[in-house]
């Protein structure tokens, strides 16, 4: 019953176009307010030692890396990179969009910021070449979505702290499912171009790709400061994180020189601003699933659920299912951090892997990216493009239902996701 | 009438000692109270995380828990940091005569200027240290990154040692030491083993250095308002659920100690006379370093208590 | 309000880039201590950097709550604006200042519980104590493990930073009202990326 009033006073709330985490504040405050006991003094507690947890801040520490990347020229070295190896194929620049989405995933952590640091130079660049807009903006909107796959990751790290599993396993769980997928939306590229015989770049010269490598070389060794780090036991997921900052201001400063210092302070507080907005939604949705917990509604259900006899195989459709619906409103933040507390309790009941589940979670939080109505992707795309969301929606098809059949796999063969950590000895 | 509600959090999982104590707890309490009481058990953080149950405790949000001792120096009662004090206790029976002595329920006395009511002392147990070097001699400790938790009787006590201190969550541990970030570690072996973390260790030595305890506390306001009998009935659950927690907690760490051995994953050295004279000896100097902090009166009321000699 | 504007942009900026630095010099000093350099490993030994995780947090933390309320002017809170955005524009008008209204209204809250919740867990005593007056049920508040400092004055993060982000989204309402502009932050804009060179693969387009 409380599940209900709950879930129905937040539907409500965001649908007058709140943000979201005011929308999730002011439901927990209702309910405090009218149907518990608990005082209320644990409200203003919660906000602020909700997030008083280093693994969050993983997330300011990437994001700020991020964005010395985008505004230092590591993504431009990187498309350079990657058209000058598969440009010549069908696909052309477009099949090197997927892949520099992929290289830059590897050192990103955010889907939308590998939309524009890939979109934003790449998508004028194929229009000039005789790409149709609809085919660049479909494939760079989807590609974008392996930020959040393909480590690092910040919602993975947000699963992490919702769900307590470990940062680094599902890092290293991301890794296969993120080239596989790379894989399949290259493959969907390759055959739509081949089919409407779009253009190709010229073959490169060994010289011109040993070239384009050395020159994205400074922004392919962060993939070895953040994963190779972690792994080597030189840092923890969020000192990895920081180090990675400073590298990319490094990088972006003194190596490529695409950046003034002067510059530095902007990009300082659009990292801030961006990151404090995240933190405030995990603020708000921490005490969410407090409010869940105090209630036992996760705990209710997971109960009432075995009792129905629900194997994991019906469970994990009905989560794909419940997700992807709520992938329809909001964004892969809010979503991991409302459901992860409540299903996850449910998932480990059943015998799911958490690594595993936190997985599927991310791939089903990519498709969501992707389409309308509430889909950042979508809306970072149309922003570089200028095109309506109706008209990109159409353009997204092909690949999002690449994505989606390559969601149905993650979900029924666990060992894509769970083989890397285990034969690293992290499961 | 609606039996009265107690919201018990704590921060560990239910199959610990800890935990199954708390179970222990809630079976005795609302046994003993015929039912006036109902006393829900939160385990693994699951309302209140380590850093924030201390303050919802003192708002009322939750009404009783079950930190660690060392949570009481940062809530302004520091002789409770004496417990970290490295070799001060030689066995359970020095420290029982502490915590269920007067020098115990003077120190929970003053919890109450905090709004806290102390109720009794829960055992883990004495630790061990772990690494990827055998730990003999102090010597071997020198640029070690030992993991502790926040304390600064411990951050002294591996300095002492020529350590350098990584103050770091339990929950990350076994990552860190698993990939190398710190290099090893202090814990009884009940958390050693059920954290998996002599997994990710090649060595331990049995030092029994230090001690890992509980307090079990509740809100005050909340507990002196309790109807007589309930308290009563509540007071007598406690002291049996303690010897419950107690035992358990000796046999736990008693049979975790032997599976680590018997897992081969990590070799187990019990030092020898000398050597555990040698550790004391670089430890010592921590008992006068601190005294400041934690209260000289405390120290040697505790050294009175057992018949420990500093000087020796 | 200038001012305002400024103190609260070079706030989180500071905030932001002191973290990175502090986590930067703890993680070197971590391994510079560990090699064996005779004095100079005891002078690293010497040098204290357990706090620097607990600061780093309190910083971050300050710097979400700040930069929430800087977030508000940038419009750069995400909301469901599916339903909103097939309205008319009366009712477009009315449902985003019921939204806005929300904004103040929670925000408000929490500033005033924050402000209790910071006068309970430490304010009231040191403030009755230093007035000399009685501090009742009044009890001294805790301090953060680390670094010891009081946590009423950490805390404090929530009321300010909650207060600050009720003013933006008053400011934000008062503005739509006059104007009809809401602050848009375009998800799809990089800054200076607009003026980068043609790229330079199209050149060899046969
Ligand atoms: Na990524
Ligand atoms: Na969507």
């Amino acid at each position: 019953m409380s599940a209900l009033i709950i879930f129905g006073l937040l539907m409500m709330l965001m649908l007058t176009g709140m943000p979201i985490s005011i929308a999730l504040g002011l439901t927990v405050l209702t309910f405090l307010f009218t149907m518990t006991s608990v005082p209320i003094e644990a409200v203003a507690l919660k906000l602020f030692t909700g997030i008083e947890k280093f693994e969050i801040m993983a997330i300011p520490f990437f994001i700020l890396a991020g964005n010395f990347l985008t505004h230092g020229g590591v993504a431009k070295r990187m498309i350079v990179f990657a058209s000058s190896m598969v440009g010549h194929w069908h696909g052309g620049l477009g099949l090197a969009g997927v892949l520099a989405c992929a290289l830059f995933a590897a050192v990103s952590g955010s889907s939308p910021a590998t939309v524009v640091a890939i979109g934003a130079i790449l998508l004028p660049a194929m229009i000039k070449a005789g790409f149709p807009k609809s085919f660049g903006a479909g494939v760079i909107t989807t590609s974008g979505a392996l930020g959040i796959l393909i480590p690092p990751s910040i919602v993975m790290v947000m699963y992490a702290v919702a769900t307590n599993t470990s940062v680094g396993a599902l890092f290293m769980a991301g890794v296969i499912p993120g080239f596989l997928l790379a894989m399949f939306l290259g493959l969907t590229t390759w055959y739509r171009a081949r089919k409407n015989n779009y253009p190709r770049q010229p073959k490169a010269s060994v010289a011109t790709r040993i070239k384009a490598f050395r020159d994205s070389m400074w922004g392919l060794l962060l993939i070895v400061v953040v994963m190779g780090g972690i792994y080597s036991g030189i840092f923890t997921p969020t000192e990895a994180a920081a180090m990675s900052a400073v590298y990319a201001f490094v990088v972006a400063v003194f190596v490529y020189k695409d950046m003034g210092l002067k510059d530095v302070p902007k990009v300082l507080l659009n990292s801030a601003s961006m990151s404090a907005m995240l933190l405030y939604i995990i603020t708000n949705a921490v005490m969410f699933s407090f409010i869940m917990t105090n209630e036992q509604i996760p705990q209710t259900l997971a109960e009432w659920m075995l009792a129905q006899g629900l194997g994991p195989i019906i469970f994990l459709l009905a989560v794909n299912v419940l997700l992807l619906l709520a992938g329809n409103f909001m964004e892969p933040s809010s979503i991991t951090l409302i459901f992860a507390p409540i299903l996850f309790p449910m998932a480990i009941k059943l015998g799911i892997d958490p690594i595993h589940f936190g997985i599927l979670m991310v791939v089903n939080m990519e498709v969501g990216m992707c389409h309308p109505p509430v889909g950042l992707n979508l809306y970072v795309a149309s922003g570089i493009t200028k095109m309506g969301i109706t008209e990109l929606t159409i353009a997204v098809w092909p690949w999002l239902l690449t994505m989606l059949g390559f969601l149905v796999l993650v979900t029924y063969v666990p060992e894509l996701s769970l083989w890397l950590p285990r034969v690293m000895g992290m499961l | 009438a609606d039996p009265i509600v107690i919201k018990f959090s704590h921060v560990v999982a239910p199959d610990t000692p800890k935990g199954k104590a708390a179970e222990k707890f809630k079976t005795l309490a609302e046994e003993k109270t015929k039912g006036a009481v109902k006393i829900e058990v939160y385990p693994n953080s699951t309302l209140y995380k380590d850093k924030e149950e201390m303050e919802a405790l003192q708002m009322g949000a939750v009404q009783m828990l079950a930190p660690s001792l060392a949570k009481f120096g940062p809530l302004g009662v520091k002789e409770f940091e004496v417990f970290d004090l490295p070799y001060l206790f030689r066995n359970y029976d020095d420290l029982h005569k502490v915590t269920q002595g007067d020098i115990g329920a003077g120190l929970m006395t003053k919890l109450e200027t905090k709004g806290v009511k102390g109720l009794a002392y829960w055992d883990n147990g004495f630790k061990v240290m772990s690494a990827n070097k055998p730990l003999k001699t102090p010597d071997d400790y020198k640029g070690l990154k030992m993991r502790i938790q926040s304390s600064k009787v411990l951050e002294a006590e591996m300095r002492a040692l020529g350590a350098n201190p990584q103050v770091m969550p339990f929950s990350e541990t076994y990552q860190a030491l698993q990939t190398g970030v710190v290099d090893g570690t202090e814990n009884p072996p009940s958390n050693l083993f059920t954290q998996k973390m002599h997994e990710v260790q090649k060595n331990a030595t049995v030092t029994n250095h230090g001690y890992l305890g509980y307090a079990v506390i509740a809100n005050k306001d909340f507990w002196e308002k309790l109807p007589e009998d309930v308290r009563t009935g509540l007071d007598e659950a406690l002291k049996e659920s303690t010897d419950f927690a107690n035992q358990i907690a000796k046999e736990e760490n008693d049979k975790a100690l032997e599976a680590v051995k018997a897992s081969g994953k990590t070799e187990v050295y019990t030092p020898t006379e000398d050597e555990i004279k040698a550790m004391q000896k670089a430890l010592a100097p921590v008992h006068t370093e601190m005294a400041d902090r934690i209260g000289k009166d405390v120290i040697e009321s505790v050294y009175k208590a057992t018949g420990f000699d500093p000087s020796k | 309000m200038k001012w305002l504007d400024h103190l609260e942009e070079i706030f989180i900026t500071a905030l932001i880039g002191v973290a990175t630095l502090i986590i930067f010099i703890a993680v070197v000093h971590r391994y510079a201590s560990g090699l064996p350099l005779g004095a100079f490993q005891d002078f690293l030994l010497s040098i204290h950097m357990s706090w620097a995780q607990e600061l780093c947090i309190i910083l971050f933390v300050w710097m979400a709550k700040f930069g929430a309320a800087y977030g508000v002017r940038q419009g750069i809170h995400v909301g469901v604006d599916v339903l909103v955005n097939r309205l008319n524009a009366d009712n477009r008008r009315r449902m985003t200042t019921v939204a806005l209204s929300a904004g103040i209204l929670f925000t408000g809250i929490v500033a005033i519980l924050g402000a209790r919740m910071v006068w309970e867990n430490g304010l009231a005593y040191v403030a009755l104590n230093a007035l000399g007056m009685d501090t009742g049920s009044h009890y001294e508040g805790p301090t953060t493990p680390d670094l010891e400092w009081p946590t009423w004055i950490v805390y404090m993060a929530v009321p300010l930073g909650s207060s600050l982000m009720s003013f933006r989204f008053m400011q934000v309402l008062a503005n739509f009202w006059r104007t009809g502009d809401l602050p848009h932050h375009d998800h799809g804009h990089v800054e200076g990326l607009d003026e980068v060179e043609p790229f330079p693969i199209v050149e060899q387009k046969p």
